[in-house]
């Protein structure tokens, strides 16, 4: 039986498109750490445009770029940052800022929409007389989308507090934007007044936007020179990496405008499994192109038995702790794949504790390999067993 | 005028060629940080078997391949490594192992060719009995073949000497293999039986292999997954990798061949040199593909300005320091454009004794 595969893990696992493919054959490269590669040049001006800053740089990943950024706020030792307790940065980036960074975390509360309360922040930043027990605060993190919050957009006002609260106490504001792009299409707002009052802020380009790998660091021209020169130690600084850029290039002209059918697509997603019995959505906090899922009680099913029977119908999902799981839609999730994704979910539901069925139905199908018997009598079996 | 342009700065220079451009428009390529790249993951298997070690893993410079080593070889605080004073991970790495790593380097003389004496290193061996004011020695790191002197190689001997005695002492042995391909051409020693000795040994794809970026390190499989998990933190694990990796897999089936004729041309073009009156090259120095000249004190131009005049002539080579020039021949530096090097710096050099000559006798007339 052929099965199709719909992968809602992630919006990093959308592969290049043709014109993606034929932009990296054909692109224009050169040394970028001997000099300047022009494909490399020509994104990274495009992206520092976008974004509203000076400059920009292109580096291998999300991960690189938020610890690139927070290393170069924090390049005195004895600094700390302050951030959400439910960060990207803080809980998937291998504690890095500290364990190779030797940068201090202090973290705030991160509310269900993703801010962090204003007057917490305040409080969190540490009194300089007492220097000589305290660490020195430097800078502060925001995450827009915020994503352990469900993709919940921090709007340009909030950001704009944050910022002045930022200045106010000498301090920098960067924005890890892996997903700004979204929050923008989300709420209207073009990108670059979005994160006005950020001196830096990342972006990636291998999320929603769709393009293999890489992310871009924007800010400062003095700023991005000492990125340069972080990404170099660190060793982010690839040679010939244009043929990446181009299909980055095809991503920022061709999927930017797919980004709103993918928030329609996750809400369709969303309201559709809110109405599974055993299944409970927060609507109201799908903003972008992530869904969480809480599994209710009753359905007697863990969060790893229900990725596991969707795993067998196709469907890839990102179990995410206790009775919860993941799924996030990009533009290669057609709407015919959020339908087949919601029958899936309906029919595991509704044969509720004959789900066990399903595990039969995968036997008779290795079965029928064994035997080379054809999808249709492989499907009398199935029925006749069920 | 159309100029021809010889691009003999580094070989890493290279641009990737049709073959390649075609291998990575149509890669096979998924997520390998959510699961594995499919053509990362044939890359890495290909390279493990080449280098004759367990695993091996892709990384995006040679810069994070040395980082990512020593880091894990030393991942216990107070680790110090000992390596050469003129070793790339010391010079020209940022000091990322201490500045980024916590690991303290214990420098040894680089001889000429590219050794340190093993006595020396032994010497510097921390002992444990002190260990109240001194870091612990955990790491020995070789360069092979070692750019700095000239890209001259160790032998398979000296580097099981050098890994007998870390054995002997406890310690792991790392080697920068950035060129350990043309190494093991110019030796004709295969690449697994050359590195046999180390516990980690990296080697890159982007330079003389031609791939357009990228690393291999390459160890056993428990140093291979720590390897990882120090790449995802340093921020280097990258989602649909496969497209480079599709090209480093041409380089390694087109390009390896190409080695032994880079070497060839580096001898022609280091050995014309030396004809030059007013250059001076250690022909026996050069044993890759890496040509060292020296400008004799009298010839009366300084490095940078042979370096100007032959950009000038479309040749772009890298001023090393005063009175030094380095040059790098890879595969994409043809016999035609060894010989309009030459040919170019025969003529700056000419002229330049000759005006020289000419504004000597207006002075003393």
């Amino acid at each position: 039986m052929v099965m199709r595969k719909v992968d809602l893990r992630s919006d990093t696992v959308t592969k290049p498109t043709e014109t993606m493919r034929a932009a990296m054959a054909s692109a224009d490269v050169d040394d970028d750490v001997l000099g300047h590669d022009p494909t490399a040049a020509r994104l990274e001006k495009e992206m520092a445009r976008i974004m509203g800053k000076e400059a920009s740089l292109f580096v291998p990943s999300g991960t690189m770029a938020n610890l690139i950024s927070v290393l170069i706020h924090c390049e005195i030792r004895g600094s700390e940052v302050i951030l959400g307790d439910y960060s990207h940065i803080h809980i998937y980036e291998n504690g890095g800022i500290s364990t190779i960074g030797g940068v201090h975390p202090r973290t705030v509360k991160n509310n269900e929409d993703g801010t962090m309360d204003i007057d917490r922040i305040e409080e969190a930043i540490r009194d300089p007389s007492f220097e000589i027990c305290y660490p020195t605060t430097r800078l502060i993190c925001l995450e827009n989308s915020h994503a352990h919050s469900g993709g919940r957009c921090l709007t340009v006002e909030y950001t704009d507090k944050v910022g002045e609260l930022a200045k106010k106490h000498g301090l920098k504001l960067h924005v890890d934007g892996a997903r700004i792009f979204n929050a923008s299409v989300a709420l209207g707002v073009p990108v670059s007044r979005l994160v006005q009052a950020a001196d830096s802020v990342t972006a990636c380009l291998s999320k929603g936007l769709g393009a293999p790998a890489g992310t871009i660091i924007a800010g400062s021209k003095s700023f991005i020179s000492r990125a340069k020169i972080l990404r170099k130690t660190l060793g982010g600084a690839m040679r010939q990496v244009g043929v990446i850029c181009a299909a980055a290039l095809v991503a920022l002209e061709e999927n930017v405008g797919k980004l709103e059918s993918d928030h329609k697509k996750a809400k369709l997603l969303a309201e559709g499994i809110n109405k599974i019995k055993g299944l409970k959505v927060d609507v109201a906090s799908v903003e972008t192109n992530i869904v969480y899922v809480d599994i209710v009680e009753e359905l007697s099913i863990t969060e790893i038995e229900l990725f596991k029977k969707l795993e067998a119908l196709g469907i890839l999902v990102m179990p995410e702790g206790p009775l919860k799981i993941r799924l996030v839609v990009h533009h290669q999730i057609s709407e015919s794949d959020v339908l087949y994704t919601l029958s899936c979910i309906q029919v595991i539901n509704i044969l509720g504790f004959h789900y066990w069925l399903l595990d039969i139905s995968k036997m008779v199908r290795e079965k029928a390999q064994c035997f080379s018997i054809s999808d249709s009598d492989e499907r009398k079996i199935f029925l006749l067993v069920f």
